[in-house]
């Protein structure tokens, strides 16, 4: 458990790091400005999917595909429900329930995508790796 | 590997010498076999009764993979499927050098035997073998796989 805590605490700071420099660069480049209260919700979403993402091990029964639907739809309905309880004490408009959602999903077919790409590019390396031992085995027994 | 034999009917002390550039696994297996230390594994036809069916040496490069299913161990080849009556950590730990690694929980691959190794659509990663059958690379053992081909790559250069 110790040892779970240590290295998702480790991957939030990575992904929090990466996620603040990204956002910071949008912000110079579209001349944009960020508060408070953006920091600290994109703080706690970015916990929220780390701590999803990382119950990977949980999900091992599901095929890669379903596990990342599992934890899409979990993920997005915990953060739903951080922003529903915050708006009572701001309201959000429509539009930012879009925006919220869109943003979601955006940097998380992002994630998938690359995922899938990973998965099939180590599967190929796998398999080239399978042949060159078969062909040195071959010629070794010729 | 050109192979010499010499018959001398005077020899009272019979002897294998081995020259090798590498200790590759074919060199390691032709070591285990001098030894007598070569696995075999002993199956029965699946199909039949423990007591009626008769015991079969099986060599393990005919094996394509080795299935744990109920407590019981199974033994895939070519032309059938065969009961051992060992467990499947023992066979990971004799057969490592034949080619056999685990890809799940229940199941040890022999990657001599594999004609493909491809990812589905839903991302499982399956072995192919050219009996047309397929085994789930487990993702959590991708990494320890990853690490015997690369393993094995290098002992084969």
């Amino acid at each position: 458990m110790k040892q779970y805590l240590k290295e998702t605490l480790v991957e939030l700071c990575c992904a929090y790091t990466i996620i603040s420099v990204v956002g910071a660069i949008t912000n110079i480049f579209y001349g944009s400005e960020t508060n408070n209260a953006n920091v600290l919700m994109m703080f706690t979403f970015c916990t929220i999917a780390v701590f999803v993402l990382s119950m990977h091990k949980i999900l091992m029964r599901f095929s890669p595909l379903v596990m990342m639907l599992i934890q899409f739809v979990v993920s997005l309905g915990l953060c739903c429900a951080v922003v529903f309880v915050l708006s009572f004490i701001e309201p959000v408009t429509p539009r930012g329930w879009f925006e919220f959602i869109r943003s979601f999903v955006i940097i998380y077919a992002l994630g998938g995508g690359f995922y899938y790409y990973r998965v099939f590019r180590d599967a190929k390396e796998q398999d080239k790796l399978i042949k060159e031992i078969q062909k040195h085995q071959e010629s070794s027994e010729e | 590997m050109k192979l010499n034999l010499y018959e001398d009917k005077e020899l009272a002390n019979e002897h294998v010498d081995i020259y090798y550039s590498k200790m590759r696994p074919t060199v390691k297996q032709l070591i285990d076999t001098v030894n007598s230390e070569r696995p075999s594994l002993a199956g029965r036809p699946a199909d039949e009764d423990l007591d009626d069916g008769e015991e079969i040496i099986l060599d393990p490069k005919e094996i394509y993979y080795l299935d744990h299913i109920d407590r019981k161990l199974f033994a895939y080849t070519r032309t059938g499927v065969y009961r051992l009556m060992t467990t499947l950590a023992s066979c990971e730990e004799q057969l490592w050098n034949y080619g056999f690694v685990r890809v799940s929980k229940s199941n040890l691959v022999n990657i001599y035997k594999i004609k493909q190794l491809k990812p589905d659509l839903n991302m499982k990663v399956y072995a192919s073998f050219d009996n047309g059958e397929r085994i789930c690379i487990n993702r959590s053992y991708k990494k320890s796989f990853t690490e015997y081909l690369q393993r094995m790559r290098r002992l084969s250069e």
